[in-house]
């Protein structure tokens, strides 16, 4: 059954000479791991942005567990849905568990129970002695963890993480990567973006590699890498089919 | 509900942890309103309580310059000066004085004023006496009667300082004349009557056959304040630093909108209005509480700078929901602020500099009242006058809610009109 289906989306943003979104199309298998990898300025953020339901398109149709983002199913994606922004979207004079009990109560949970759930994920991410520490006095990998940890409060199916290994060390980028692929284990779906292309290679089962609004080319990594013979790898893929052209 | 509360208590975890933040909103309001009420202190006397010096001249030495000087000091606005360094000032003297700016004023009494107004008087009781048909005739100055009492002012006094004092003198030669002439007709008509003695004169001349009574224009009882300093300031700068919180409104928002949080609140299922509604009801919270810290200070500090104590009405109720509609009003402003701009050095500008117009403009500075005309218009159309009007009504006027309600529902109205355009602005983002 495929978790993420996108139908011909077009967006245009008021003022904007071009439109950003030129009839994109895509889906994705429910339970994958997918990568939605483009240039600067592709609209890979703007797509998040639909499917999660903060932009609406001009036209074309998002589909998410079979859900469309009518009025009537918002509520019910954004249950389904966890999102990692790419910026650290915690209060920094915060401490961990103050920002996640939060996050947990906006959910509506509370308690014991939320108090033990941020625990466990604390735990799971190396952050239990940081618990208490205001999040501005955390390193940059731990600040992207507890980045993660905030949007999984919720134990979302559909976890979708904007470039979530930014700016972090190569040991909390080995954790954050190894977290993706035991969630995915347990069934969750996972739709992430980076520029990362070697981490997109060695993580994505299915790649979409979009350019100015439309879908370049959809496909598995070593797939794609194979019907290029002169690419080595997933960025020589990249570049053959969106050039060496600098983006703005 | 679990929403609206844990967003008051995120709110509040990241007040207590900003100690600039939280020096900002209760120290430096505390310091402004008695800074201001202090410097303000005596041009709000110059009106009301300031004792003037009166140089004096008195080259008559007779009873209009006695009644004059008596008559100033009685008001207890005028401290008469009559001599330097142990001398008597003389006319050239007090004039060089008076145009160096060393005193405001000098009263310059001539030679012969009383004789010329007991002469007169001794002219109308003749003239009187002879159209009755009695024969008296009491002495005459010969030649003209008229003479000025000289009055020299400070090239730099106020139009209206010069009017009430020329009012002032005005009322008491007439009041010398008139004494003199009645006093000149009761002694006429007891010597016509031999059987009545100075002592046993009991039926005294009376002119004023109606009186004047200042009463209470409201329902209750007035409460009897001077508009001082301390009346003005107190309330006026309070509202103003309530205002203020637009500052740490505005920025807040932009932050969350810039980092992340406000996106990550928005993917959340459930309504956003219910963490607004927590947001706003923390920070009406702050600005109450902020107000009667403002409040106590009037109370229980200005005394100890020798300034005058606030006095605060008979309505604690009324009070409170005004209290609470201008903190309403103030942070429906900083939310609409930190939607409208994109940055926060944008929105604290805009912020800072238009509440400090609003202000001026709204009374807070000065008066309204004291306000030309036209900008009184203006004036009134600022959310801070209406706040400011409002606790006037309670603290001046010991008025009731049926005092304010107009002012309140002003407030709160302005405040979900800010709201409604606020979340007008959020909704075309997304589009």
């Amino acid at each position: 059954m495929a978790g993420i289906v996108v139908k011909d989306l077009y967006k245009t943003y008021k003022g904007a000479e071009e439109p950003t979104l030129k009839g994109l199309s895509f889906s994705f298998r429910e339970g994958g791991i997918a990568g939605l990898l483009g240039p600067n300025g592709a609209g890979k953020t703007t797509t998040i942005s639909i499917l999660c339901g903060l932009v609406r398109a001009d036209s074309g149709e998002v589909l998410i567990n079979g859900l469309s983002q009518e009025a009537t199913h918002r509520e019910a994606i954004k249950q389904l849905i966890g999102v990692v922004p790419q910026r650290i979207a915690l209060y920094p004079q915060l401490s961990a568990v103050e920002n996640l009990t939060y996050f947990g109560n906006l959910y509506g949970f509370k308690g014991k129970a939320l108090l033990q759930r941020i625990m466990e994920l604390l735990e799971v991410f190396g952050l239990e002695k940081s618990a208490n520490k205001e999040i501005y006095k955390y390193s940059g990998g731990m600040k992207r963890r507890a980045n993660i940890i905030a949007a999984i409060l919720h134990k979302p199916s559909l976890l979708v993480l904007d470039e979530p290994t930014a700016g972090v060390d190569v040991q909390s980028r080995g954790m954050i990567l190894q977290f993706l692929r035991d969630y995915n284990s347990q069934g969750n779906s996972i739709l992430y973006t980076s520029h990362l292309l070697e981490e997109a290679q060695s993580l994505c089962e299915e790649v979409v590699i979009m350019d100015e609004g439309q879908l370049i080319v959809q496909g598995n990594p070593k797939e794609l890498i194979q019907s290029q013979p002169s690419c080595d790898n997933l960025e020589d893929v990249f570049l053959h089919y969106t050039g060496h052209a600098l983006r703005d | 509900m679990l929403r609206l509360l844990a967003t008051i208590r995120k709110e509040w975890q990241l007040l207590v942890r900003d100690k600039t933040g939280l020096i900002l909103l209760f120290v430096m309001p505390v310091v402004l309103i008695t800074v201001m009420a202090l410097i303000q202190d005596a041009p709000f006397k110059d009106y009301q309580e300031v004792k003037f010096d009166i140089l004096t001249v008195d080259n008559d030495h007779g009873r209009l310059g006695r009644s004059i000087r008596e008559g100033l000091e009685v008001g207890g606005q005028f401290r008469i000066i009559d001599s330097l360094d142990g001398k008597l000032l003389t006319t050239e003297k007090a004039r060089q004085l008076v145009n160096d700016g060393t005193y405001k004023i000098s009263i310059i009494i001539p030679a012969g004023a009383t004789g010329s107004i007991v002469s007169n008087a001794n002219r109308i009781v003749n003239d009187i006496s002879h159209r009755m048909g009695m024969s008296l005739s009491l002495p005459v100055k010969k030649g003209s009667d008229s003479l000025n009492v000289v009055v020299y002012f400070d090239p730099a006094a106020k139009k209206a300082f010069k009017g009430a004092i020329h009012q002032a003198i005005d009322n008491f030669l007439t009041q010398v004349e008139t004494d003199m002439l009645l006093g000149r007709i009761r002694q006429e008509l007891r010597s016509k009557d031999t059987t009545v003695t100075a002592a046993s004169d009991t039926l005294p001349i009376k002119l004023q056959a109606v009186g004047l009574k200042e009463e209470s224009t409201g329902i209750g009882q007035q409460i009897d304040v001077i508009s001082n300093s301390v009346q003005h300031n107190v309330p006026a700068w309070s509202i103003f630093a309530m205002f203020f919180i637009v500052i740490p409104i505005a920025g807040n928002m932009i932050r969350e909108r810039e980092d992340g949080s406000l996106l990550r609140m928005k993917l959340i299922p459930g309504s956003y209005l219910e963490i607004l509604a927590g947001k706003m009801l923390f920070f009406v919270g702050i600005c109450v509480v902020q107000f009667y810290c403002m409040m106590l200070v009037g109370i229980y500090l200005m005394p100890l700078l020798d300034l005058p104590r606030l006095t605060m009405g008979s309505d604690a109720a009324a009070t409170l929901l005004v209290a609470a509609a201008i903190g309403l009003a103030a942070t429906s402003y900083g939310i609409l602020i930190g939607t409208l701009f994109k940055t926060p050095n944008q929105a604290l500008n805009f912020g800072a500099i238009s509440i400090v117009i609003l202000s001026a403009i709204g009374g807070i500075w000065i008066p309204l009242e004291i306000m030309p005309m036209k900008m009184q218009v203006v004036g009134r159309l600022s959310p801070l006058s209406w706040g400011l009007d409002a606790i006037n009504d309670i603290y001046l006027r010991n008025g009731n809610i049926a005092y304010v309600w107009k002012n309140v529902l002003r407030l709160i109205l302005t405040g979900l009109a800010m709201l409604a355009i606020a979340g007008y602005v959020e909704k075309r983002r997304m589009n």
